[in-house]
């Protein structure tokens, strides 16, 4: 099968190279982004089977403003043709994070979480699950 | 009418209530004394006296006499007295002994009888009990009466009653210059008896005045003193800097009895006052405006150190804001300053309706408050900066273990990764270094983690009021326990929770909070307890309260160690030989979360037996849906 892309967006190169290593070991073709506004101009030049995205990188909640731009419900979206790629969210929750997650308080449309710090078991687990849910 | 001159009457009046008594208790021997007399010249002497019409005036003095008695005891059950009845009284009983006097002078020979002298004590007692005007009456009637009996007599329209009545001197009374004489000595005898007792006497009641006077302003310091007593006592009581500026305003205002009191404070720019504290003032007047020390030479001259009084805020052109003053109902102010250790803090004024209203001793008397008060002011300042920098230091260390934390996760994904292969096949030693160096992160992580649970309990973060749900705890119990069968089962721990048979207690608390408590206690139970042991959970209701109680089967904390276990970072010496590693933040967290929840925690342990957790927290008012 062609090699699955996935774009990891994160502002933490040791973070995305600790993600990238296994995810390469198994055969995906990795592309890296800093931030978000990079992030969203890589989805159209690379058309990516998944993302890996961060809450927390320059603003605390720049994670959240790219996977509301790329599900966003409008159909005059530029991102539209991009709404279904799976995303999973890397996260970092503690009782001090001023955020909260959770369907009733902020819906986030994405497909799972991974707790930092990163476990490449857990990493290749979800992605590979996230992938197989593709719809067709 | 001064106060004072009041005072001073009233205690003469007394005086004379009481005195009146002791009147009535010698007229009994006056009126006894004029039948004895008259028995005694009548028999013994065999003077020629008319000893029925004498025996008559003692009688009638006598009888006088009892009627007076009656009617001073009916005034004296009478409330509220009325001094005016009582020198009623005390006229007509001087009247009537007049009467008596005069007829008893008659019957004993007119200007030669001895009863003259008599008179005298009359005017003596009226110089000391009426005004100096009923004196002279009294004085000009018994001359007028006397005058008249011996002019009678002596015109013979009147018999006369000789006392000397074939003796060698006879017809004295017929003598012109003899009467003439009697007359003068006696007239001129009472009027400068009169004059001497009424001035005297003048002169002692207006020091008598002035000792009430004085009396009164011993009280009034007195009253101000233990004021300022209370007030010390009262203001230093608390440390709350709200507090103390509001008891010192509220004490003002009651001690001195005047419409209002205000404390303002300088700003930290040092360049306006502005209202910290006020009593009796409206809502309108305080919004006025600070008081800048600029435009306000009034309020400069008071943080130099200076009592300043406002006599009238109408004519007074040192005032930033006298319209809002006279529209307020305010007349005169005075202010004192808050002085302290470094320096000026702020000022006092109190407010009157009454222009001219302070005195030299207000002036004292808030001075000597703004004294204590600032002391009180200074200390509950400092206090609160405690708390302002230990608020400081939490959130420092918030932000610091915030910052810690991101580094330490990347550092523990990367040597996953590393130890996962995914960078290059390790050499056992490599990998065992690698494990090393991951578990001591691990143990990184687990600290700083514990560090911001720390800090989140101290800044209260998530667990305000409207954070807080209805807990029910059955289910945090199941949750918990569940997390630690696998570790419980690897180590053959029996860990069994009991639950109560009815509705499982509900708390109001944060679940992550609550969770937090019960897996520290579990995590220790099931940490510190050999293989093989038992670690249980119980749920119930006691008195009103949810009781959880976590007990264990472990090594136990020694007794010394007790007192610590709440203190951060500390662990027992015997847990640290057990388990290498621990933050010992678990129970420090776990106290302050309980008390952020209102409820209490106690431990009660024996080494090598067992540990046994108790925490109660008050019902949920509202059990969970």
């Amino acid at each position: 099968m062609a090699n699955e892309k996935i774009l990891i967006i994160d502002d933490d190169d040791d973070l995305v190279h600790a993600m990238r290593l296994p995810l390469e070991a198994v055969g995906y073709e990795v592309s890296t982004a800093a931030n978000g506004g990079e992030g969203l101009r890589l989805i159209k030049e690379v058309n990516p089977d998944l993302i890996i995205l961060d809450v927390m990188m320059e603003t605390m909640t720049e994670g959240f403003q790219v996977s509301l731009a790329l599900r966003s419900p409008d159909p005059r979206s530029e991102f539209q043709a991009y709404s279904r790629i799976p995303i999973v969210m890397l996260t970092s929750i503690h009782s001090t994070t001023p955020l909260r997650f959770g369907p009733d308080k902020n819906y986030l449309p994405v497909d799972a979480f991974i707790e930092k710090p990163i476990e490449p078991a857990e990493l290749l687990k979800k992605v590979r699950e996230c992938l197989s849910r593709r719809p067709a | 009418m001064s106060p004072h001159r009041l005072a001073g009457a009233d205690l003469i009046e007394q005086e004379l209530v009481a005195s009146m008594a002791r009147f009535i208790k010698i007229r009994w021997l006056a009126g006894l004394g004029v039948l004895a007399a008259t028995g005694f010249v009548s028999a013994v002497l065999k003077l020629p006296l008319p000893a029925p019409s004498l025996f008559l005036i003692g009688l009638a003095i006598l009888s006088y006499n009892a009627a007076c008695y009656l009617i001073l005891k009916k005034l004296l059950r009478s409330e509220p007295r009325s001094i005016v009845r009582f020198h009623r009284l005390t006229k007509i009983q001087i009247g009537l002994d007049w009467l008596a006097m005069t007829a008893l002078t008659h019957f004993s020979g007119g200007v030669e009888s001895p009863a003259l002298f008599y008179f005298f004590f009359h005017i003596i007692l009226s110089a000391i009990f009426l005004s100096p005007a009923a004196t002279f009456f009294y004085a000009a009637t018994a001359t007028l009466l006397v005058g008249a009996t011996v002019w009678l007599e002596f015109a013979g329209w009147l018999p006369h009653f000789s006392l000397f009545a074939g003796g060698a001197v006879p017809l004295l009374y017929q003598r012109p210059y003899f009467v003439a004489g009697v007359m003068l000595f006696f007239v001129s005898a009472m009027f400068v008896s009169a004059y001497l007792a009424s001035t005297i006497n003048g002169r002692m009641r207006k020091r008598e005045r002035e000792i009430v006077g004085l009396g009164e302003n011993l009280k009034r310091a007195y009253d101000r003193l233990q004021t300022l007593y209370d007030s010390a006592q009262a203001i230093t009581s608390t440390l709350e800097l709200d507090q103390v500026l509001n008891q010192i305003v509220r004490r003002i205002s009651d001690a001195m009895n005047i419409r209002a009191c205000s404390i303002r404070l300088l700003d930290e720019t040092g360049t306006r006052l502005t209202v910290a504290a006020v009593h009796g003032l409206s809502e309108a007047y305080i919004k006025k405006g600070d008081l800048l020390l600029a435009q306000n030479p009034l309020a400069r001259e008071v943080l130099a150190g200076r009592v300043i009084a406002i006599g009238d805020v109408e004519s007074d052109t040192r005032l930033q804001y006298p319209a809002e003053a006279l529209a307020e109902g305010i007349r005169s102010m005075l202010s004192a300053p808050l002085r302290g250790k470094e320096g000026p803090l702020g000022l006092i004024r109190a407010y009157s309706a009454e222009p001219d209203r302070f005195t030299e001793a207000d002036a004292t008397f808030l001075a000597a408050m703004a004294g204590e008060g600032s002391i009180a002011i200074e200390n509950a300042m400092a206090y609160r900066a405690l708390g302002r920098l230990d608020e400081m230091k939490s959130r420092f260390v918030l932000t610091v273990t915030h910052e810690l934390r991101s580094p330490v996760g990347v550092i523990r994904s990367l040597l996953r990764t590393l130890t996962a292969g995914y960078a290059g096949a390790l050499t056992p030693g490599q990998r065992d270094m690698l494990e090393r160096v991951l578990h001591r992160a691990d143990f990184l992580q687990a600290l700083i983690d514990d560090l911001l649970d720390l800090a989140a309990v101290k800044n209260a973060i998530g667990l305000n009021e409207e954070e807080r749900v209805a807990v029910r705890l059955d289910e945090v119990v199941r949750q918990v326990v569940e997390r630690f069968e696998t570790t419980a089962r690897e180590r053959r721990i029996t860990l069994e929770h009991r639950l109560p048979a009815g509705a499982a207690p509900t708390i109001s608390a944060t679940i992550e909070g609550v969770d937090r408590i019960l897996n520290n206690l579990v995590s220790n139970a099931v940490k510190y307890t050999p293989d093989g042991g038992r670690v249980t959970v119980s749920l119930g209701v006691e008195g009103g309260a949810a009781r959880l109680e976590v007990s264990d089967t472990g090594i136990g904390i020694p007794e010394e160690s007790l007192k610590h276990l709440y203190e951060e970072f500390y662990r027992a010496p015997n847990a640290k030989a057990q388990v290498r590693e621990g933050t010992g933040l678990g129970l420090a967290i776990s106290r302050d979360l309980v008390a952020r929840f209102g409820g209490q925690i106690a431990v009660r342990s024996e080494v090598g037996r067992g540990t046994m957790v108790v925490l109660t927290f008050p019902l949920a008012v509202v059990p969970a849906a």
